[in-house]
């Protein structure tokens, strides 16, 4: 089946809109089901103490997130003389002008295994760090091809949406545990007095529930975000085969032991732990599908 | 009193309406006489390396008379060429010219090691890629230009501002040659 740009861009586009809305409601569920259990006064103390919280974990991550994130996998400035690392620089700066945003800064990091990813929160502070096993792997046409993925990333802000999701998701968690703690300890005798039993026994399972649902809904989102950028880059090069075929280089290259935290693994180009677990909670589609759909533009 | 709150309100509103269209024309010319800006360059510095990579590649195929030829008179022709379509369509025959100097250097495997060579063909590579880049760019931006200035409300302020023209895509393939020599 062919598969039309515009049309498969629209549809993820349109399903992340979802995607995120359901974390705003999810975050207001939750307050609303505190606010229901306890007196509202308490827990808009609460609340407030959460966003606080998540607001000051968000700025340094909002400001300082990409140098944390390069530091973290030792990454270094691609260097000009080194003809390889020439390459990179000049294939991301062709990909800059012909996507319009201002030329990321270009980075190595160490690895046999292919894989990059791009961090910075907006296109004006962005960043585009590629492993050695890329660098050395890839032909042109095909590096090419990631780093469209990447730029696209920048261009569609998607660093910023993710960063903004985990934060919400750190504040459903942090609520949600609040709430477990409070009704294990008796919190919510005084509505249990007035014969409400129910609602903390649905405050509780919510509590437990809501945040498995949003890390399942996370995951999906950023599944959305990287098809969104398979297509931009296939858009921007005209040229998917080049993706096509880095994909299946990495498919019959990587062997999944690229040293990078979990915490970081889902900014990358594809998942740097090859963990077959849960296809629920993965970050990035399979490869097979990606090349399928790549090949059927 | 309250009449007077509603009446100044609107003003404001429609002058910051205006302000934005006003800016948003200029905004999208800008990007276009940017985006122009970069493919001279471009073509400047590819005018530059070929002298070289000419010498370089003379080095090692000296027979190949014709296409050192070619290349030289694609780059003249392309360095007198006046007025945007035409310094393209040069630089579109200077595109091919070279393709085919560099399909003849596949049967000189010294030169394919020489790591002069091998710079150069980098840099051109990179140079004719963002030529095809930027005329990417420069199109989509005449098209937003294009629509702004002639579809409501931007026709209001564009002042009998005219559309611009596009640049043409090479005959051959519409979509841009994605080069690798």
């Amino acid at each position: 089946m062919k598969v039309n740009i515009y049309e498969f861009t629209d549809k993820n586009k349109r399903d992340s809109y979802l995607l995120i809305l359901f974390f705003f409601l999810a975050l207001i569920f939750i307050a609303w089901l505190i606010g229901e259990i306890f007196a509202p006064d308490l827990s808009l103390i609460l609340v407030i103490f959460a966003f606080l919280y998540s607001f000051f974990d968000t700025l340094i991550s909002y400001f300082y997130g990409d140098k944390i994130v390069l530091a973290s996998v030792g990454a270094r400035k691609a260097n000009p003389q080194n003809p390889k690392e020439k390459m990179l620089i000049d294939v991301v700066e062709e990909l800059s002008l012909a996507a319009g945003i201002k030329m990321p800064e270009v980075y190595v990091m160490p690895g046999s295994d292919i894989n990059a990813f791009a961090t910075g929160r907006d296109p004006e502070h962005s960043s585009v760090c590629v492993t050695e096993g890329a660098l050395y792997n890839l032909n042109r046409s095909e590096l090419s091809g990631v780093i469209g993925h990447e730029i696209t990333h920048i261009r569609n802000y998607d660093v910023r949406i993710m960063t903004l999701i985990a934060t919400v998701i750190g504040i459903i968690g942090m609520l949600s545990y609040m709430l477990i703690r409070s009704l294990a300890y008796g919190g919510g005798s005084k509505k249990e007095e007035e014969g409400e039993g129910w609602l903390v026994l649905f405050a509780f399972l919510m509590a437990l529930i809501t945040p498995i649902v949003s890390r399942i809904a996370q995951a999906m989102l950023s599944r959305r975000r990287e098809f969104l950028a398979d297509m931009g880059s296939a858009d921007l090069t005209k040229n998917p085969e080049g993706l096509a075929s880095a994909l299946e280089k990495i498919k019959k290259m990587n062997e999944g032991k690229l040293n990078v935290s979990e915490s970081v693994s889902h900014l990358f180009f594809t998942d740097p732990n090859k963990s077959p677990l849960d296809e629920l909670f993965a970050t990035h589609p399979p490869i097979d599908e990606r090349i399928k759909v790549l090949r059927n533009l | 009193m309250p009449w007077l709150l509603i009446l100044g309100a609107i003003i404001v509103v429609i002058a910051l309406v205006i302000v934005y269209y006003i800016n948003q024309i200029q905004v999208l010319s800008n990007q276009i006489e940017n985006s122009w800006a970069q493919i001279e360059v471009q073509l400047q510095r590819r005018a530059e390396l070929i002298p070289n990579l000419v010498n370089v590649v003379k080095g090692y195929a000296k027979h190949e008379k014709e296409v050192f030829e070619n290349v030289t008179k694609a780059r003249t022709a392309m360095m007198q060429a006046t007025g945007r379509a035409d310094k393209i369509r040069a630089s579109d025959q200077l595109s091919t010219a070279l393709k085919s100097l560099f399909a003849v250097v596949e049967n000189y495997p010294e030169l394919k090691a020489n790591q002069n060579f091998l710079a150069l063909q980098e840099e051109l590579t990179n140079t004719e890629n963002k030529i095809a880049y930027a005329r990417q760019f420069y199109n989509d931006a005449v098209l937003r230009y294009n629509n702004m200035i002639t579809t409501i409300p931007g026709v209001w302020f564009a002042g009998g501002r005219q559309p611009k023209e596009y640049l043409e895509a090479p005959k051959e393939e519409r979509a841009p040659p994605k080069v690798e020599f």
